[in-house]
């Protein structure tokens, strides 16, 4: 509970990639949702899918330059939600979605806003990695060339730079023009979250980025994930508790529509205030 | 053991159905490639004998037993039973090809006294002869051939006949010999042309008329001389139509006179057929008598025909044949094809074809030079007289000598044409007729009349199944979809029907119409979606979401409407009244009304369902991932249709725009009734095309089987096989390499 341990919580992790869960996991570094500063709030928000209601009445407030993650038992509504952060629920037939969510006090369902805007500013890395049928070098340019960005020194200067944040530079330096389609699993999800970070966010929304990965390849999208968590606010969709605990500050635990609890990581995990919570995770259900 | 376990019988007829169903399909698959190699192997069949050379085949060897003296006229009539030689004296001597044992022997009937100095023959398709006498006369005599079957065997009795009359003919009136005689007979005027003693020409003109009653007739003659500028004549000929007269001596120096008025020939043209220090050593006509084929001193053969220069013939040299190298001795041509045969100096025998440009074959006959020869009136044998008086008959296998890679992709200068052409003209009327068999115009047609159907085709298809798999509600998707593959099934009959007689002079009374709603309609339609648009919400909210389009369907039958509506005034306002006129007097645009718009319009309406069900299911199975990827990224809907969508999705429009070229290659019924099928060389859409396949549906039920016009019908079936086998396997190709490419989605 002190500013300065808050404000840098990266400075006392070792700069090694070798793996070492211990040292992921936050140690005595107390969190405290009341002292940050608010990237995202949510107001009320209610969400249908044509008669079915997928949210009920969140309000939640998501803290800047913070990773934060929504647990719950699959089906409770965790992507749901955070597709409302990015609009792309309105892709979906039949929404109907109520109440509001402030991206820096502005409301992001404000019928003059520009979605596409908004989705630059808010990215999102799917569960399944889906790299464009396109070379790396173009999949990290993708988001650039869309705002119309041609130039090329931009563009090569973006694409390392963004795939030096994903860890991936090294791997992919001497064949960017090959099909990103012929990389492993792991190593298109780095693209996906380099082609994410590119054009420069600054919300990142990832929904079960690592279940369809190898545990290495896991470990490494978690080292990624905090490594990147200095320059933007993360939301991590998770089923798995253990991933939430290692790389979260925040957690929020769903159960059928409803936010149960949030609150800083360390303590929602060892001390959860709400009976659902623990019996969560304890393996109760889910 | 479990209790799931399946029992033996059981899974012994599990591996028994695996197995046959395993086999079943292999046979299936293995059996259609079968069928469709030995598709191929089959047309290569009938194809192949095109390509063949001919062969010569030595027969009997003999000297005539009765022989005459120096032999004047050598020909053999239709079965290659009967030889005919006629000597000097203007004895005719018909004996057996077998032997040379004599079987008739005529004394043409000859002012008493005379003798035959000079002898002419007629066209090659006609066997007639003239025999120009030491008193200035001609008779002029034909073989005839009886055929009888007594016991049912043919028996041929050879006799004479004297189509003009015994009578002989006064060339020359001062009774003089004659050093050259020509002639040339039609039904109502024959010409004769003679040398005279002292290097004049005479020509007659004979205008013939039928009596009324009876078998006889009667002509009048008129006289003409001519002092040609030329010294030693000894070749003269009078063209087939006989309005040319050709003189020619040893040197080559030739004149050209116009015989259109016969009472006043006109000198057209003096020139050299051979080249300085060569010798012309053989002038004959071709069959049909146009084409000069001129032998010489080195062993060429050269090919000359008149060509219509302002109003008036001029020769030309077409085409040279270099293949012997002894001087040619005798030029015998074909009876009803444009080939001929050559002997020369050497004793050597060629028979060429001229507008194929081959030469079919080549080998010696005899040790000594040959005198003479003459080929069989179905070309199947030639009768060769050597220097030392003996005959020799050779059978000849020649069957498709008009085919050459040439003549089937290469222009080709034919006899009448001012320049070398790319022709398809397969039959005509008349009996000279030469056949023209260039599959060029028909593989540019089968082209552009894919073209045009792709130009409409692929634009309104693609464009319709993004529409449809990207944009449209799926409620609307449901009915749509569905509704044009069901065009499909439109027997193409009734679409070339239609365009034919409702479609093509519908384009052709609304031309500007047809021009103008390319801009109205989508003008118009763009108009329309930014004015619903500026609607009032509740005035929009009355059509259910999803189903504006719907909206269009009115709108765009009054954009046609208007349109066509205002096909006439602009007629009247820009093109004086009717535009088919202006495109052809002011632009110079010959107009079909069945051309290639009202082809493309229909043929691109069969294809388009084809195209459209393609590319929308490829369209539409474009993983949502990647769409989504695309939009989280700030890209809007345009941006990712055109960035991630087609480009994912080209593979699927790449096969359906091949499929599509495929269909509109193979498609037959639309383009023959919807076209004039001119086999045009020419991608104006004003004009129409015959394609390969019209043009086989057109010509196979009239082609005579195994005959040369038959072949080339197979070989653009097998020209069409290997286009489609081509683009489909070209399809498939890049389609596996793209599959491959993104496989991994
Ligand atoms: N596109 C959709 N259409 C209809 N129902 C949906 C859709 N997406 C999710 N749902 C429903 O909404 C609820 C929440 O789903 P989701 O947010 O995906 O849950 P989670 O991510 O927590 O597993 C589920 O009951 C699911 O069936
Ligand atoms: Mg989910």
């Amino acid at each position: 509970m002190n500013d300065e341990t808050a404000n840098k919580p990266t400075l006392d992790r070792p700069a090694t990639h070798a793996i070492d869960i211990a040292n992921l996991q936050r140690g005595g570094e107390r969190m405290d949702l009341a002292q940050e500063d608010i990237a995202l709030k949510v107001e009320n928000l209610r969400l249908w899918y044509g008669e079915k209601q997928a949210l009920k009445g969140i309000d939640m407030d998501i803290p800047r330059t913070r990773v934060t993650a929504f647990i719950g038992p699959s089906g409770c509504g965790k992507s749901t939600l955070l597709r409302c952060f990015n609009r792309m629920n309105d892709l979906v037939d039949n929404v109907r979605i109520e109440g509001r969510i402030l991206l820096d006090d502005r409301d992001i369902y404000d019928p003059a806003l520009d979605v596409a805007e908004l989705r630059r500013r808010v990215g999102m890395v799917f569960q399944k990695p889906n790299p464009f049928p396109k070379s790396i070098y173009e999949n990290v340019a993708y988001g650039l060339r869309i705002q119309g960005i041609n130039d090329r020194r931009i563009l090569d200067e973006v694409v390392e730079k963004s795939l030096r944040r994903a860890a991936l530079w090294d791997e992919v330096k001497d064949r960017l023009q090959d099909n990103a389609l012929g990389l492993s699993g792991g190593q298109q999800q780095r693209l996906v979250i380099a082609r994410a970070v590119a054009v420069e966010p600054e919300v990142l929304l990832l929904d079960e980025p690592a279940s369809a990965l190898d545990p290495i390849s896991t470990l490494k999208i978690e080292e990624l994930i905090y490594e990147l968590k200095s320059n933007y606010t993360i939301v991590i969709v998770t089923h798995n508790m253990q991933q939430a605990a290692r790389v979260s500050d925040y957690t929020a635990f769903m159960y059928m529509g409803e936010l149960i609890e949030f609150g800083d990581t360390d303590g929602l995990f060892t001390n959860p205030k709400k009976k659902q919570t623990e019996d969560y995770i304890t393996g109760r259900y889910g | 053991m479990s209790a799931f376990e399946p029992s033996l019988s059981y899974r012994r007829w599990r591996h028994l159905k695996d197995r046959l169903a395993k086999h079943g399909v292999a046979i299936g698959g293995v059996g259609v490639i079968v069928a469709i190699t030995l598709i191929f192997f089959y047309l290569l069949l009938v194809v192949l004998p095109l390509f063949k050379p001919a062969e010569m085949e030595a027969g009997p060897s003999f000297s005539l037993t009765d022989a005459p003296q120096a032999i004047h006229y050598l020909t053999v009539d239709e079965y290659v039973e009967v030889g005919l030689a006629v000597d000097e004296a203007g004895r005719a001597l018909f004996f057996s090809t077998a032997d040379g044992h004599p079987l008739e022997r005529i004394d043409i009937e000859l002012p008493p006294g005379a003798r035959v100095t000079a002898l002419g023959k007629g066209d090659p398709a006609i066997e007639i002869l003239a025999l120009g006498l030491d008193n200035g006369q001609v008779v002029v005599v034909k073989p005839v051939y009886k055929i009888s079957y007594p016991d049912d065997r043919r028996h041929i009795t050879p006799t004479l006949e004297y189509p003009l009359g015994t009578d002989p003919i006064d060339l020359d009136e001062d009774g003089a010999p004659l050093r050259a005689v020509a002639l040339q007979m039609g039904e109502e005027q024959a010409t004769l042309a003679a040398v005279g003693e002292s290097g004049q020409v005479f020509v007659a003109n004979l205008a013939i008329e039928e009596s009324f009653l009876g078998e006889g007739f009667s002509f009048e003659q008129e006289n003409t001389v001519i002092e040609p500028d030329l010294d030693d004549i000894r070749y003269l000929l009078v063209s087939g139509p006989q309005t040319e007269l050709y003189l020619a001596n040893g040197d080559g120096n030739a004149l050209l006179y116009d015989l259109r008025d016969p009472t006043e020939p006109e000198l057209l043209q003096r020139l050299d057929l051979t080249p300085p220090g060569v010798r012309l050593t053989s002038l004959r006509f071709l069959t049909g008598s146009v084409s000069l084929m001129v032998g010489d001193s080195r062993g060429h053969i050269a090919q000359w025909f008149p060509v219509n220069e302002r109003g008036r013939p001029r020769l030309v040299h077409v085409r040279e044949f270099a293949e012997q190298d002894a001087a040619i001795t005798d030029i015998a041509p074909e009876h009803g094809r444009r080939g001929f045969v050559a002997a020369d100096a050497k004793g050597r025998l060629g028979v060429y074809y001229t507008t194929s440009e081959r030469l079919l074959a080549l080998a010696p006959v005899t040790d000594v030079p040959v005198a003479k020869v003459a080929v069989s009136p179905r070309a199947d044998a030639a009768l060769v007289l050597d220097a030392q008086g003996r005959l020799h008959v050779f059978r000849i296998h020649n069957e498709h000598p008009e085919i050459s890679f040439k003549s089937l992709w290469g222009k080709v200068w034919y006899e009448g044409y001012s320049e070398p052409a790319h022709l398809w003209q397969s039959s005509a009327a008349t009996t000279d007729f030469e056949p023209k068999f260039s599959l060029t115009p028909l593989a540019l047609g089968t082209l552009k009349a894919a073209f045009y159907a792709m130009l409409v085709a692929v634009p309104l298809a693609i464009m319709g199944a993004i529409y449809t798999a990207y944009f449209m509600s799926p409620g609307l998707r449901r009915v749509v979809k569905p509704t044009i593959e069901i065009m499909e099934a439109l027997p193409t009959v009734i679409l070339g029907f239609l365009a034919g007689l409702w479609l093509a002079p519908y384009v052709e009374a609304h031309l500007p119409g047809i021009f103008a709603s390319l801009l109205i309609l989508p003008a118009g339609v763009l108009l329309f979606a930014y004015l619903w648009q500026r609607l009032p919400r509740t005035l929009r909210a009355h059509v259910p979401d999803g189903w504006e389009p719907l909206l269009l369907l009115p709108v765009l039958a009054a954009l046609t409407a208007l349109a066509m509506w205002l096909s006439y005034p602009m007629e009247e306002l820009f093109f004086e009244g009717d535009m088919r006129n202006w495109l052809a007097n002011d632009l110079g645009i010959p107009f079909d009304q069945r051309n290639a718009i009202v082809v493309g319009l229909a043929m691109g309406f069969a294809v388009i369902p084809t195209i459209f069900s393609i590319t929308e299911d490829a369209i539409f199975q474009v993983p949502k991932h990647l769409t989504f990827g695309s939009l989280a990224l700030g890209a809007t809907p345009w941006q990712t249709l055109t960035r991630v969508v087609i480009l994912t999705a080209s593979p699927g429009i790449f096969s359906a725009v091949m499929i599509g070229l495929g269909r509109a290659v193979g498609e037959t019924m639309i383009v023959l009734m919807a076209t004039g099928n001119t086999p045009v060389m020419d991608w104006s859409p004003f004009q129409g095309m015959r394609t390969l396949s019209a043009n086989i549906a057109v010509e196979m039920p009239e082609s005579e089987v195994d005959s040369t016009h038959y072949r080339v019908l197979f070989l653009a079936a097998l020209v069409l096989f290997l286009f489609t086998f081509a683009v489909n396997t070209a399809a498939e190709m890049v389609r596996q390499r793209l599959r491959k490419k993104y496989s991994s989605l």
